[in-house]
């Protein structure tokens, strides 16, 4: 795998030196989140990226070849076991893995990659530090990763006191990378990444001596998601010709009640009733051209209960909205779709609207997919294209409003379009979720919004009105060189 | 100027009683004006009101109290100004920051308004009584003696080579002698230059004036002075719809500004260039009928409002016109003589023969 990728890391999103510095920061900084989520921790993450001082490195502007980074990053996550600490890390998890859950990963491969790049561009060794709650020491661990053999070498150790209070872990390595050409894009990651996460406190130095600080503005941490069995509506052949591989059931029945979510006995025999199988056969018996069989059925059967949404973590409307406040909007207002499915996979989808504030007039859209968010390709995204077609004025917005949109997907199996995973698909039921749920909110925003500006003219109109006055008596008074009072008119 | 004073003060005791001020007055629209030989005239069916309690009334009411101590303190200085003059004045910083005005477009309708509502028996007070002269023009050639403003006693055929400049106050100008048989109104500069070059005023004993184009404020007044005065008015203008208008504004005043007084002169004669002259067997034009030119498609529209217009729609000679325009879609211009390609003396003799003929068809005869 790790050969693998050393031969083919364009895909995985390393294909220049800009691009690599904001994945490793992103992938690193998605491990370190889930970790903290995981443990039940409220995230709090250090970033630092410092470049590494080389003769060429003093040229002033536009730097030619790439440089050189020291990357740090500090989570308060609960920590790695001494043993588990070189694997977990060094190596590129090809585990079978059949539950599902909502996961942040968007390129499957974890942390592990950007660690692998460094260590390919530098030749440097990587450090990681880590300490468990209630333990008296934590160790720090020098390692290197063997490409070809896909193992970790160890090259130092020691062990370090501490409080036993603390728990985290900290991974300082070095890549090559562009920092010129990634800051926007790193410092967007960030801003972004602080409003779906508003229960995460970062902070983030850079190498030109800045230091981003986002601190945590709410202490709820959204609900983990409960691992789930695969939807039969949501795998293909080569999943389950793994998982039969995999199961120890030795008949087909049983197989299917064991492996999948919401198939109980009477499914099970109903299904396979329906597609001419017989529910005593041994799954491992199946020939190839019955398992194609089997998963058109699987495909088409419509008697499966919908798939269960507990393997989702949506991040409820209060983290939303704190999150969205970030901005310092005037008129906030969220929504949360019930769970939906397409293709087997559930999803939820949550909408936030945000008007007026520090906002500037013009439309702007935020996306986030499992709480991470998409920088890239708005434009094709379907949540533009939703945004696209609405009709602003039903609401009594325009155009140039000070507008703001949140959409957020949570999935199992987020429907990204490309490889480049940075925007979703038309997908229509995922379209209609989307459009129905900003249309809830542009409705309840609209009200708000109409209230105000009502007011606002009203106000607008009475002081014009006094001001005219004001003018007319003071004229009046002046060509007439007699005293013309208002109070009459309009008291005081 | 007392008048001013009245409005004014009614204004002040209105506030001070702790009332809204209300104004009422009767707009320009269709609906208020009447048209007839005479003219038109107001007949004042439909008032509008300035309802004090509203934002933009209240805006309009401090406009107009500003105007009219603008148009008293220059009344009192004996200065005029010009509308764009009275809209640097509400350039003044304190009045734009209340009053915001946003191009003078808005100030010229403030006038427009003052003389809408200041009246005196009814009849509405012509802004140039209180000293704002809307873009004055016009020149007249002829022996006319006359005092203007200057207070200087002049003739009209010594003033230069265009004559005099017709006053911005026609109606304060005295005159003390006409030797004239007729006045002629030429709608272009170069014809009008051109009579008087090849001294028809003098051999004819008329007057000559040059509008300018669509003839301003002052010179429709003058006009209507030289009338009244038994002077028989003939006016030269191109055969095209735009020129209708022209003398239709002439004869008749116009919609706009029928609340004024004394700016329609009923007995002015259309002397041509008429469709008659160019299509008729025995016109004095047919020679040239080739010179004419198609009309355009602004020519085309504006000859299709014409028939929107009661002046022209409701005047025989003007509808009639208009509809053969229509017709021909051919347009003729007064220098169209020029085409004929005569010497010096012939041109002479047939603007001569030309307006004799013309002029004695409205029974005006000439030497």
């Amino acid at each position: 795998m790790s050969a693998w990728f050393y031969r083919n890391r364009t895909i995985a999103g390393f294909d220049n030196p800009a691009r690599s510095l904001y994945v490793s920061v992103r992938e690193l900084v998605e491990n370190s989140l889930d970790a903290c989520e995981g443990a039940g921790v409220l995230p709090g993450v250090h970033v630092s990226l410092q470049q590494v001082k080389t003769d060429s490195s003093e040229v002033e502007g536009m730097p030619k070849d790439p440089q050189v980074f020291r990357l740090r990053i500090q989570d308060n996550g609960s920590g790695i076991r001494r043993e588990d600490a070189p694997r977990l890390l060094g190596r590129m998890l090809t585990g079978t893995k059949f539950t599902l859950k909502q996961s942040r990963g968007t390129f499957g491969l974890g942390g592990s990659l950007a660690l692998l790049y460094g260590q390919i561009t530098t030749q440097r060794s990587i450090e990681i530090t880590t300490g468990r709650s209630g333990e008296e020491s934590k160790h720090k661990i020098v390692m290197r990763l063997d490409i070809e053999n896909n193992e970790p070498i160890l090259v130092h150790e020691e062990q370090q006191p501490k409080n036993p209070r603390e728990h985290g872990t900290i991974i300082e390595f070095y890549l090559q990378g562009d920092w010129f050409r990634s800051k926007r894009r790193i410092t967007e990651y960030f801003l972004q990444t602080s409003m779906i996460v508003p229960y995460a406190s970062m902070r983030f130095d850079n190498p030109d001596g800045e230091s981003l600080r986002l601190p945590r503005v709410i202490e709820t941490l959204p609900k983990q998601p409960k691992e789930a069995k695969p939807h039969p509506r949501g795998i293909d052949v080569e999943l389950l010709k793994r998982m039969i591989k995999e199961s120890r059931r030795s008949t087909l029945k049983s197989f299917l009640r064991g492996s999948f979510q919401r198939v109980g006995e009477s499914t099970a025999e109903k299904f396979l009733a329906s597609a001419g199988l017989n529910p005593a056969a041994a799954p491992k018996a199946l020939s190839n051209e019955n398992l194609v069989h089997m998963m058109k059925k699987l495909e088409t059967y419509s008697g499966f209960l919908a798939p269960s949404s507990k393997s989702l973590s949506p991040a409820g409307l209060d983290v939303l909205e704190v999150g969205i406040r970030r901005l310092k909007p005037e008129f906030v207002v969220v929504r949360q779709r019930a769970p939906n499915v397409y293709e087997g996979h559930p999803f939820i989808v949550e909408i936030g609207v945000a008007y007026g504030g520090e906002l500037t007039p013009a439309i702007r859209l935020f996306r986030f997919a499992n709480r991470i968010p998409l920088l890239y390709d708005e434009r094709t995204d379907v949540s533009s294209q939703v945004i696209r077609e609405l009709n602003l004025k039903n609401y009594g917005l325009r155009q140039d409003d000070p507008l703001a949109f949140f959409v957020h997907i949570c999935s199992t199996k987020i429907p990204y379009k490309t490889v480049g995973k940075e925007f979703i698909g038309d997908i229509d039921v995922v379209r209609r979720e989307i459009d129905l749920g900003i249309k809830d909110c542009l409705r309840r925003l609209g009200e708000g919004v109409r209230r105000k500006r009502r007011v606002h003219r009203q106000e607008r109109r009475e002081s014009r009105l006094v001001g005219y006055y004001e003018f007319i008596a003071e004229t009046l008074g002046k060509a007439t060189d007699q005293d013309v009072s208002l109070v009459n008119l309009l008291g005081n | 100027m007392s008048l001013i004073d009245d409005v004014l003060g009614t204004l002040a005791d209105t506030i001070n009683n702790g009332d809204f001020p209300e104004i009422g007055y009767y707009g320009s629209s269709k609906k208020n004006v009447e048209w007839s030989e005479n003219g038109y005239e107001p007949v004042n069916a439909v008032p509008s009101f300035v309802d004090g309690r509203k934002v933009e009334s209240a805006k309009t009411i401090a406009g107009l109290v500003y105007g009219l101590t603008c148009f008293k303190e220059h009344l009192e200085q004996k200065m005029s100004m010009s509308l764009r003059d009275f809209y640097y004045m509400h350039k003044v910083k304190r009045v734009q920051e209340v009053l915001e005005i946003s191009g003078q477009n808005e100030t010229n309708r403030l006038i427009n308004l003052c003389e809408r509502i200041l009246k005196i028996q009814g009849t509405s007070v012509p802004r140039e009584e209180f000293g704002v002269v809307s873009s004055p023009k016009g020149t007249f050639y002829g022996d006319v003696t006359l005092s203007d403003l200057s207070g200087k006693q002049l003739n009209c055929s010594g003033a230069g080579e265009y004559g005099w400049f017709i006053s911005s106050k026609p109606f304060d100008v005295k005159i003390h002698d006409i030797n004239i048989d007729a006045a002629i109104f030429v709608e272009k500069e170069a014809m009008a230059r051109n009579l008087i070059e090849l001294k028809l005023p003098e051999t004819l004993r008329v007057g000559v004036g040059s509008l300018f184009g669509q003839p301003g404020r002052n010179m429709r007044a003058w006009i209507r002075r030289l009338a009244d005065n038994g002077v028989p008015i003939l006016v030269l203008v191109d055969m095209s719809p735009w020129s209708l208008r022209i003398f239709s504004t002439i004869k008749s005043n116009s919609i706009e500004l029928s609340n004024i007084r004394g700016l329609a002169t009923p007995s002015a004669k259309l002397l041509g260039l008429t469709t008659t002259d160019f299509w008729r067997k025995n016109g004095m034009l047919t020679a040239i009928e080739h010179s004419l030119e198609n009309m355009s498609k602004s020519d085309l529209k504006c000859a299709q409002q014409n028939r929107k217009i009661p002046a022209i729609n409701e005047d025989p000679i003007l509808q009639q016109e208009n509809e053969v325009l229509l017709k021909k879609r051919k347009k003729g211009e007064l220098e169209a003589f020029k085409a004929f390609g005569l010497p010096l003396t012939s041109l002479r003799n047939l603007y001569i023969e030309y307006i004799k003929r013309k002029s004695s068809g409205f029974d005006v005869k000439l030497i």
